[in-house]
């Protein structure tokens, strides 16, 4: 039933794929999140216009499927003008998807940091620039890490439907293999267990350092870093 | 060339048809995977077997860490090498199903937490056990904590049924697309697609406050 020579045969290509995978998300991560950032300000500023604007992109790009978010720039920039190869257009496709919902995790973040901090921080002579700079997003950081991570793996796995755009992807590879082949359940399951590797690699890494960010955070609050050191080790 | 509205105008009347298809997909799909999930709930809470739970955490970790797309690419191109040779319509249904029910095993999971012991022991200690104990004690708290988090699901889903269109399922993406290439304006014609999707999803993640106003149980404290 199973043709085994098929995943040796074909590994290697799939492996390119799965390299062009990583560097899109990569880049679109790289994008996304300072977009995500200024629009999670944006959205949080005073002047109604760039709230607005910034209300509106987020929206948008929540509330809609990804797949038209792709056709739409893969048909729109030419249409302006700017012809690109569908790479360059699939990584700010993924990265505009990815800035709105980044957004809305720091705006949850810097919403849950207590407002007394700004509130001191501007009492203190901070400007608004500086106060959100050196107090409010450090302390945000950590509340954040682990919904932007669910965000990299939700990107991660929209990244398949850039195949409908021509990249030439994990998933548009598989469809290829498939294609030559007429293997679907070898080549597909293939496909489906590289980005599960890749997910649960990521997932793990991040479990391991959200809980050693803990057990940083619990030891530093207590008084000054040498009686902490002291009283841990006395615990144990 | 020049935006021109009147395709995206022209297009309306097609692209709202493909529409309800989309809604009856998304509906349809939604409801078999709140059904699957909540036996799936059931059978886990009652049975309590280790078998039962890893095969489950499985599914579900698979489930999570996949894209849609390959799930749906799985279900309709596998299942005929196993003899199965199902539409394109019912395939896109399975696949839907089998990825939502995953991700509202694991709200429902959220859900059941919140309910107290305490109700399964004052069920218990009333004699009420089986059917009746999860029909009408457990399940309907579990559902009404779960409100927000299941109507985002359903937002997933109706998002995750454009995905259909890759397997010729003729729903609002798919319309579109056939649109597009008989007239060569795909961007007036993605516009008023983007617009549809929009208030449908707007309108269905905006539900939940009401919905949750609907449902709220008024105890006494």
């Amino acid at each position: 039933m199973l043709e085994y020579q098929i995943f040796f045969d074909y590994a290697p290509i799939l492996l390119i794929g799965f390299w062009l995978t990583i560097k899109i998300v990569v880049c679109a991560i790289a994008l996304g999140i300072p977009l995500g950032l200024f629009l999670a300000l944006g959205r949080r500023s005073n002047f109604v216009i760039i709230s607005f604007l910034s209300t509106s992109f987020i929206e948008l790009f929540r509330n809609t499927p990804f797949i038209i978010q792709v056709f739409l720039f893969y048909y729109v920039l030419p249409f302006y003008g700017l012809r690109l190869s569908a790479e360059y257009i699939g990584v700010l496709a993924l990265a505009a998807f990815g800035s709105a919902y980044f957004a809305e995790i720091i705006r949850a973040g810097i919403d849950a940091v207590p407002k007394g901090q700004l509130d001191s921080a501007r009492a203190i002579g901070m400007t608004d620039w500086q106060a959100m700079r050196n107090v409010i997003l450090p302390q945000t950081l950590s509340i954040v890490i682990p919904p932007l991570t669910n965000q990299t793996l939700t990107l991660i796995k929209e990244s398949a439907i850039l195949s409908t755009i021509t990249v030439h992807e994990l998933t548009m590879t598989g469809l290829m293999v498939q294609g030559e082949t007429f293997r679907p359940f070898e080549v597909f399951i293939m496909v489906a267990l590289l980005y599960w590797a890749l997910n649960e690699t990521i997932a793990t890494i991040m479990r391991k350092f959200e809980q050693n960010t803990k057990k940083n955070r619990k030891a530093g609050s207590i008084g000054n870093s040498s009686t902490t050191l002291k009283k841990s080790t006395s615990i144990k | 060339m020049k935006f021109d509205i009147s395709y995206t105008f022209d297009a309306i009347p097609r692209l709202l048809e493909g529409a309800f298809v989309t809604l009856q997909v998304a509906i349809l799909g939604f409801t078999l995977s709140v059904l699957l999930a909540t036996t799936i709930t059931v059978a886990r809470t009652s049975l309590n077997s280790k078998i039962f739970n890893s095969i489950l955490a499985f599914y579900i970790s698979f489930i999570r860490g996949t894209p849609i797309l390959v799930q749906i690419f799985l279900v309709y191109y596998v299942l005929p090498v196993f003899g199965l040779n199902l539409g394109p319509f019912t395939a896109g249904i399975i696949a839907i199903t089998l990825n939502s029910a995953a991700f509202v095993t694991e709200i429902l999971r959220g859900g059941l937490a919140s309910v107290p012991i305490g109700q399964f022991e004052a069920a218990k200690s009333l004699g009420i056990s089986g059917y009746a104990l999860w029909r009408k004690i457990i399940l309907p708290q579990t559902f009404i904590t779960s409100i927000p988090p299941l109507v985002n699901e359903f937002t997933m889903v109706l998002k995750a049924t454009a995905l259909l269109s890759m397997i010729t399922v003729v729903e609002l993406m798919r319309v579109s697309q056939q649109i597009y290439s008989a007239n060569y304006h795909p961007v007036e014609v993605l516009s008023g697609t983007f617009v549809i999707y929009f208030l449908m999803c707007f309108v269905v993640s905006r539900s939940s406050v009401f919905l949750e106003n609907r449902f709220i149980v008024k105890r006494a404290r």
